[in-house]
């Protein structure tokens, strides 16, 4: 019994690894080309779907997560007297760590499995086997623009993520609950510093940002070519996705900020 | 025209990205466009430098003009040795400054606060400063209390 | 005078995961005829499809489209080789963001360098061909099914190939689209000297329009002739087959033990040997 468990777990590895490895060939086949001048335009259109149609989603949490930090801030703050210090508290924690994570995990869930289930249909419906026999390389013409798209749309939209966030704190702190705009915005210029800071979380961005275009191209490509395998491949992209961003953030946060 | 509008929206994206980080980097983290990258280096020697870390403020009259770059050993003095990048416009520290590291607030960061003297010579990149007031520790306070209780 | 069999296949051998779909199958498609390829479900026939057009590697044996074999050639040989050949997917496979007119060019884009007139004019000349001209401005998911089939053999013609390969082109269709299609392919073949291999479940459509006939089964094939010839064959599976009998040499019954020692209920026991002596007293 204990070598039957020994066993499946051996071939549960080596399923993961294969599977890892296949990713990456697909990966590496799809950007090592450089885009004709239709290829260009591939692109604009999927930067509109990826990052143009996730806007509303990112700025409306934002703004929302940005007022929940002020509020709490304030109200832990107030206690020790340093509610003037709320601006450094919003600012530093969407920075280092909400932006960049909230931001993928949303990212993931609505554009990731947009993405699967956008590519897992074209496969269910025999699109990407026409594109072959048509002599063209599906991994080129459908994979490429949107793994591009997808790791430049993330981080512009963590940028966003970041000010909006920072001016929904604004909003309830000083607005409403009365805190000095000068000391808001005076203390997190002191406290936040652009390398640092600011640097690290976009770099945290990026790195999401491949691993969650990257999870969502490669269940699509792989999938069973069935409504149920559409389904199962779609849901693994947002688990997988969440998962690896929630790991690796961790191991980001280690090196960027634990170590100073 | 349904293009036209994808088109200009992908744009639209792209500049906000811009826009925001340039305000970022403005409103939320005070960097200087074009800033004073000047900078000279001034060393002090402490008894006790405790809780003094690197990126501490150095200020003038509560004024931030640098920040401390290192905090080490002088092995010849076994004293602490404070390295600090002081702002290169800052140019009227007298040769006997004294710096104290100071405590914001009650539980606040330690910091460095530079108080100029009377000499006319000025500090250069490379001086050490010699009048030196060491951080507060809280125990050798309380030791000093009970002391003078105790004297009483 | 004897020609070079468009597609040869000799003693292929593939299979899927565990299961052997195809072991030593040998087949020979002459050109400029009509072929029809059927079997029942599973027999191997839209991975046939895939095999001769290159898009599955076989584990034995050797497959000759053009004359040129398929195993182990390189990508761009494939490329110009699948420049000859049209295949229609069994859901059409139209490209969901282009429309009919983006569509049918697509191939033509790809290919050819033509101007934007002469692109016009070939494109609008294979739509009238399947006669939806009249839809080059609209959206595949705004076509029904078999018009969606109908672009799609517009496009897979675009390049006018020498060889077509329909994957099930009469499936779930209406009486009056298979008649269009029917005649399509006849006319596709007669007119354009196409050579047209198609799949399908349905035997009087293809008895109607093809000129030989290939019936799979047991991993190889078991018939290849004429329709007449296969109709009047005494071969129990291919009797099965082309008259559609649901029992016979393919059992309706999957194997299974005696139903009576599944059984758990005295009623339904009893009412089991009520019926089987009925049937063996109607017998005698």
């Amino acid at each position: 019994m204990l070598v039957n468990c020994l066993q499946s777990l051996g071939q549960w590895l080596l399923r993961g690894l294969g599977g890892l490895g296949g990713a990456l060939i697909m990966l590496l086949q799809s950007v090592t080309v450089v885009p004709g001048p239709r290829g260009w335009q591939r692109l604009v259109q999927q930067l509109y779907v990826v990052g143009v149609q996730s806007l509303i989603i990112i700025i409306v949490s934002a703004a929302f997560i940005g007022m929940v930090l002020g509020l709490q801030g304030y109200t832990l703050l107030v206690d020790y007297g340093s509610e003037q210090a709320v601006g450094q508290m919003v600012a530093l924690t969407l920075v280092r760590e909400l932006a960049p994570v909230v931001a993928a995990l949303l990212f993931a869930g609505r554009a990731g499995s947009a993405l699967t289930a956008e590519l897992g249909l074209m496969k269910a419906t025999e699109q990407l086997a026409s594109l072959e026999m048509f002599g063209v390389d599906p991994l080129h013409r459908i994979v490429a623009p949107r793994f591009i798209a997808g790791v430049i749309a993330l981080p512009i939209l963590v940028v966003i993520f970041n000010l909006v966030g920072i001016f929904g704190g604004h909003l309830v702190a000083v607005d409403w609950l009365g805190v000095h705009s000068g000391a808001y915005w005076g203390n997190m210029q002191a406290a936040v510093s652009f390398a640092d800071d600011i640097v690290n979380g976009l770099i945290k961005a990026l790195v999401f940002a491949v691993l969650v275009t990257w999870t969502a191209l490669y269940q699509g490509y792989m999938c069973e070519p069935t409504s149920q395998g559409i389904s199962t491949a779609t849901t693994r992209t947002v688990v997988y996705s969440s998962l690896l961003i929630l790991g690796f953030d961790f191991i980001l946060t280690a090196l960027m900020f634990g170590g100073l | 025209m349904a293009k036209k509008w994808l088109e200009v929206s992908v744009g639209g994206l792209l500049v906000a990205g811009v826009v925001a980080l340039l305000a970022l980097a403005i409103q939320v983290s005070g960097s200087h466009l074009g800033g004073s990258n000047s900078q000279y280096q001034v060393s002090a020697l402490f008894d006790n430098a405790a809780g003094l870390s690197p990126k501490a403020r150095v200020t003038l009259s509560g004024v931030t003009i640098g920040e401390v770059t290192s905090v080490g050993i002088d092995e010849q003095t076994l004293m602490a040795r404070v390295d600090m990048a002081i702002d290169g416009q800052v140019n009227y520290l007298s040769l006997d400054t004294s710096a104290s590291i100071l405590t914001a607030g009650l539980l606040g960061e330690k910091y460095i606060g530079l108080s100029v003297g009377a000499e006319e010579d000025m500090l250069v990149d490379g001086d050490i400063i010699e009048d030196t007031q060491s951080a507060l520790v809280l125990e050798e306070l309380i030791g000093q209390v009970l002391l003078n209780l105790g004297g009483n | 005078m004897p020609q070079t069999p468009l597609v040869e296949i000799s003693d292929l051998h593939f299979a899927r995961d565990t299961r052997a779909i195809f072991s030593g199958l040998n087949m020979q498609i002459q050109q400029g005829c009509v072929t029809a390829i059927m079997g029942p479900s599973g027999c191997g026939k839209t991975t046939l499809l895939r095999l001769i057009g290159g898009q599955l590697i076989p584990q034995q044996g050797q497959i000759k489209v053009f004359d040129q074999a398929l195993v182990n050639i390189s990508r761009d040989k494939l490329t110009q080789l699948r420049g000859r050949m049209g295949v229609l997917f069994q859901s059409g496979a139209l490209f969901t963001d282009l429309n009919v007119f983006e569509n049918v060019a697509f191939p033509l884009r790809e290919h050819t360098s033509m101007t934007a007139d002469e692109l016009n004019d070939k494109v609008l000349l294979m739509l009238e061909a399947v006669g939806l001209r009249g839809t080059k401005e609209l959206m595949p998911a705004e076509l029904s099914g078999g018009m969606a089939r109908r672009v799609a053999l517009a496009r897979a013609i675009a390049m006018e190939p020498e060889l077509v390969l329909y994957d099930e082109p009469f499936t779930g269709q209406d009486p009056i689209a298979m008649a269009v299609l029917q005649r399509l392919i006849r006319s596709l073949n007669d007119n354009l000297k196409i050579t047209s291999v198609l799949v399908s479940h349905d035997v009087a459509e293809a008895c109607e329009i093809a000129d030989d006939l290939i019936l799979l089964g047991r991993g190889g094939v078991v018939a290849q002739g004429s329709p007449d010839k296969l109709l009047n064959s005494s071969d129990p599976l291919v009797y099965q087959f082309m008259h559609g009998q649901a029992d016979g040499a393919i059992p309706f019954h999957y194997p299974a033990p005696e139903l009576i020692t599944e059984l758990r209920t005295t009623k339904a026991i009893s009412s089991l040997q009520t019926s089987t002596q009925t049937h063996s007293s109607e017998s005698h």
